[in-house]
């Protein structure tokens, strides 16, 4: 009998996984609060990996319209790369249809941008916030492949589950009996933002150094910056 | 105009040496033979009406459609080549519809023009990209809408250009109707007043006499959006003329 | 029973089988508490300078922000230790007590290479799986020494070394301002800077340094010896009235006492030979 020669091909092997992980954590901390007539959103300037430091001085805040803002966190290369597809679309909307874009538009398209990366998403939470047509401030929420939320206070990133029953029990006086929630003022918002950013980088390594606070009213924007541990 | 009619009218790409495309030309003039149609903006909102050629005693009337929904708030009255205008109108609602999937707001009227008109240009320019038309669109439309700054009323013909208008009449009529409307328009003028104008300048160019069967008219207002009048109220402006 | 089979000694193996069932039918193993850590350790004209951070993490959370990471060991002896948070209090309590017996049985001061010894030994028994990094430091009649002990079992004999997630922030420091012969005051500034370097550079390390001070004369806790981070203020007070938790409903049940025995705790025999 004849030796039998057989030729194995590539897909006559057994499949072979390969390990392929695009996405990386920097960290990273966003708060929104709305108000009737201003919104204020807030993050923390420590850009991190794992145990180490890469920036204490980076906002994760990002203008688009003189009315609307856009905080993202998660993977920082991420981040970069869907603002700056973002503030293309703003340019190219503008020259279409000669005008800003509205925050509820730019909301939309935001939304619709990062459900086109359904399969491959763009590894960020985004808080868009911005003034509706009124002059309301309004506060956006959505999940990676871009389920949104309109919301009127909103946190998201690293210290998100730190941040978010504090602001559930201050503004909407959640699980508590003979409280009414308070009326949302500047003052109020900026407390809440200041102390919630105090306590998340007690317990929190990934949020500290720094707190970014953007104010966005009709007359205008304005920031502050407030100082973090640094540890 | 056909004085220099030459070998140049062949291709719909290629100017002649005087600077002209016949071809688009000869679009323009094929609008020409189209039924009247009329837009009029007012700040109540849009009007557009349109005669219906009525050929045949057999014919159906209410099967001629040359003004058709482009979305809720927009609007658009046809004239020449029906037929061509289905891929134009059905371009527009694409867009339209797009545009509120991505931006989740309204479409503004001239971006929906411009839209259009895109398409219009891209006659022969069939390659890898996707197929084009052949020759240039046969059709001119009036698109009646309202958007952020209100309402409004762009014209667009063949060659792909479009202008905004307070009143503006379309089709073999056309000459006639839009002196008649340059003479009675006025800024504030009301919607019926505007109906009125429409149906009373139809009636002055249409060969058949006017009637709620041979015409089509339609509206565009912040309360209702894009609307259509019914015979018996297009019958009820008509009698009042 | 149980609290029989406790009494043995060495570790206790009889739950791994049904453990590594439970693994199988996807309940997962509780996670022990490893925390990042920045130690430091250096050798002085006089003796040894101890030196740690204060944070405990349990992952991305602070767990406590002002633990205790230098560890008695002997009246001359004490060791840093970063790892798994048990393993470190296990490890040098068991530690502090075999060299005490040592201390008994010899009847003299433990020199601080018997400790090394017998902390290598145990570590190398258990292959790694006694998640224990230390700097051990120690004065005794040869002079002053730090040891570098791995969790495998290696040691290093050293001038200087750190330990932990933040031993590269703190030995960065070392390798730019250590000299031989520092003075008291210039060694425990130098350990300072290089803990601090840990507490702002690496993120698994925060809060406080710690320092330990031993000489021939003595060991000296100095805890905290600065306190590099304060704690933000807050601007609103966040107080609730009492009854703002809702009580949904009530029941009252009696305890019952069904009988009351007394059981007579009197002194037992001395058992004589």
């Amino acid at each position: 009998m004849a030796t039998e020669v057989m030729e194995v091909g590539d897909y006559m092997r057994d499949p072979r996984k390969h390990h392929f992980s695009p996405y990386m954590d920097n960290g990273g901390t966003t708060v929104a609060i709305a108000g009737d007539d201003f919104v204020m959103v807030a993050s923390d300037l420590r850009l991190s990996r794992g145990f180490n430091i890469f920036s204490r001085e980076q906002s994760k805040i990002f203008g688009l319209t003189p009315k609307t803002m856009l905080a993202s966190t998660g993977c920082w290369a991420d981040v970069l790369t869907l603002n700056k597809v973002l503030q293309a679309r703003l340019t190219m909307y503008s020259h279409e249809h000669h005008d800003v874009m509205s925050t509820t538009a730019v909301a939309q398209l935001l939304s619709t941008m990062l459900y086109w990366r359904r399969f491959f998403p763009y590894y960020v939470s985004n808080i868009l916030v911005g003034l509706d047509e009124e002059g309301k401030g309004v506060v956006y929420h959505y999940d990676p492949v871009g389920h949104m939320e309109k919301l009127t206070y909103s946190a998201a990133g690293a210290s998100v589950s730190q941040i978010q029953p504090l602001l559930d029990n201050q503004i909407d006086a959640l699980n508590m009996k003979n409280v009414t929630p308070p009326k949302m003022t500047k003052e109020l918002a900026h407390q809440l933002i200041h102390d919630a950013f105090i306590s998340a980088a007690e317990r929190d390594i990934n949020t500290g150094d720094g707190v970014i606070i953007h104010t966005i009213t009709k007359e205008g924007t304005s920031e502050e910056k407030i100082k973090l541990r640094r540890d | 105009m056909f004085l220099t009619r030459s070998e140049y009218d062949r291709g719909v790409n290629t100017f002649s040496p005087e600077g002209r495309l016949f071809q688009v030309e000869y679009a323009i003039e094929a609008i020409k033979l189209g039924s009247t149609a009329i837009g009029i903006q007012t700040s109540e909102g849009v009007v557009l009406a349109v005669e219906k050629r009525i050929t045949s005693p057999l014919m159906i009337p209410s099967t001629i459609e040359k003004i058709v929904e482009i979305d809720r708030h927009i609007g658009c009255a046809v004239s020449g080549l029906v037929a061509d205008s289905r891929t134009l109108v059905d371009h527009a609602r694409v867009e339209c519809a797009n545009h509120w999937f991505v931006y989740n707001e309204d479409m503004k009227v001239e971006s929906v023009a411009q839209a259009v008109s895109n398409l219009a240009i891209r006659f022969g320019d069939s390659d890898d990209d996707g197929p084009a038309m052949s020759r240039p669109f046969g059709v001119a439309m009036l698109f009646a809408g309202l958007d952020k700054s209100g309402a409004q009323l762009y014209h667009m013909d063949p060659s792909g250009t479009f202008l905004e208008f307070g009143a503006k009449a379309i089709g073999s009529g056309s000459e006639g109707a839009q002196q008649s409307l340059q003479e009675s328009y006025h800024k504030s003028m009301t919607l019926q007043e505007a109906l009125k104008i429409a149906l009373t300048v139809l009636k002055q160019v249409m060969e058949e006499k006017v009637s709620g069967s041979n015409v089509e008219v339609a509206a565009v207002t912040p309360e209702k959006g894009f609307h259509r009048y019914p015979q018996n109220e297009v019958e009820a402006i008509i009698s009042n003329l | 029973m149980d609290s029989l089979e406790d009494i043995h000694t060495g570790f206790q193996f009889s739950n791994f089988a049904r453990n590594e069932t439970l693994v199988a039918k996807g309940f997962p193993m509780p996670k022990s508490r490893k925390t990042g850590t920045t130690i430091a350790g250096v050798v002085f004209k006089d003796g040894v300078v101890l030196g740690a951070d204060t944070r405990a993490t349990e992952g991305d959370i602070i767990a406590d922000k002002n633990c205790s990471k230098i560890h008695y060991l002997q009246p001359n002896m004490y060791c840093c230790g970063a790892g798994t948070a048990a393993d470190l209090v296990m490890t040098t309590q068991l530690m502090a007590s075999q060299l005490e017996l040592h201390r008994l049985n010899t009847g003299r001061q433990v020199p601080v290479v018997a400790a090394n010894r017998m902390l290598k030994q145990m570590l190398f028994r258990y292959q790694g799986y006694i998640g224990a990094a230390l700097v051990l430091g120690g004065v005794d009649k040869h002079g002053s020494h730090i040891y570098s002990i791995h969790p495998h079992g290696s040691t290093d004999r050293l001038p200087y070394t750190t330990m932990g997630s933040g031993s590269l922030a703190a030995m960065s420091v070392f390798e730019v301002h250590w000299k031989p012969d520092l003075e008291l005051e210039e060694a425990k500034q130098l350990v300072r800077d290089a803990i601090a370097g840990g507490i702002f550079n690496d993120l698994g390390s925060g809060s406080n340094v710690d320092l330990c001070i031993i000489t021939k004369d003595g060991a000296t806790m100095l805890r905290p010896y600065d306190v590099a981070n304060v704690k933000g203020q807050r601007q609103g007070k966040y107080i609730y009235k009492t009854g703002t938790t809702d009580i949904l409903s009530t029941s009252v049940r009696p305890i019952q006492i069904v009988s009351e025995t007394v059981r007579k705790v009197g002194e037992e025999e001395m058992e004589t030979a």
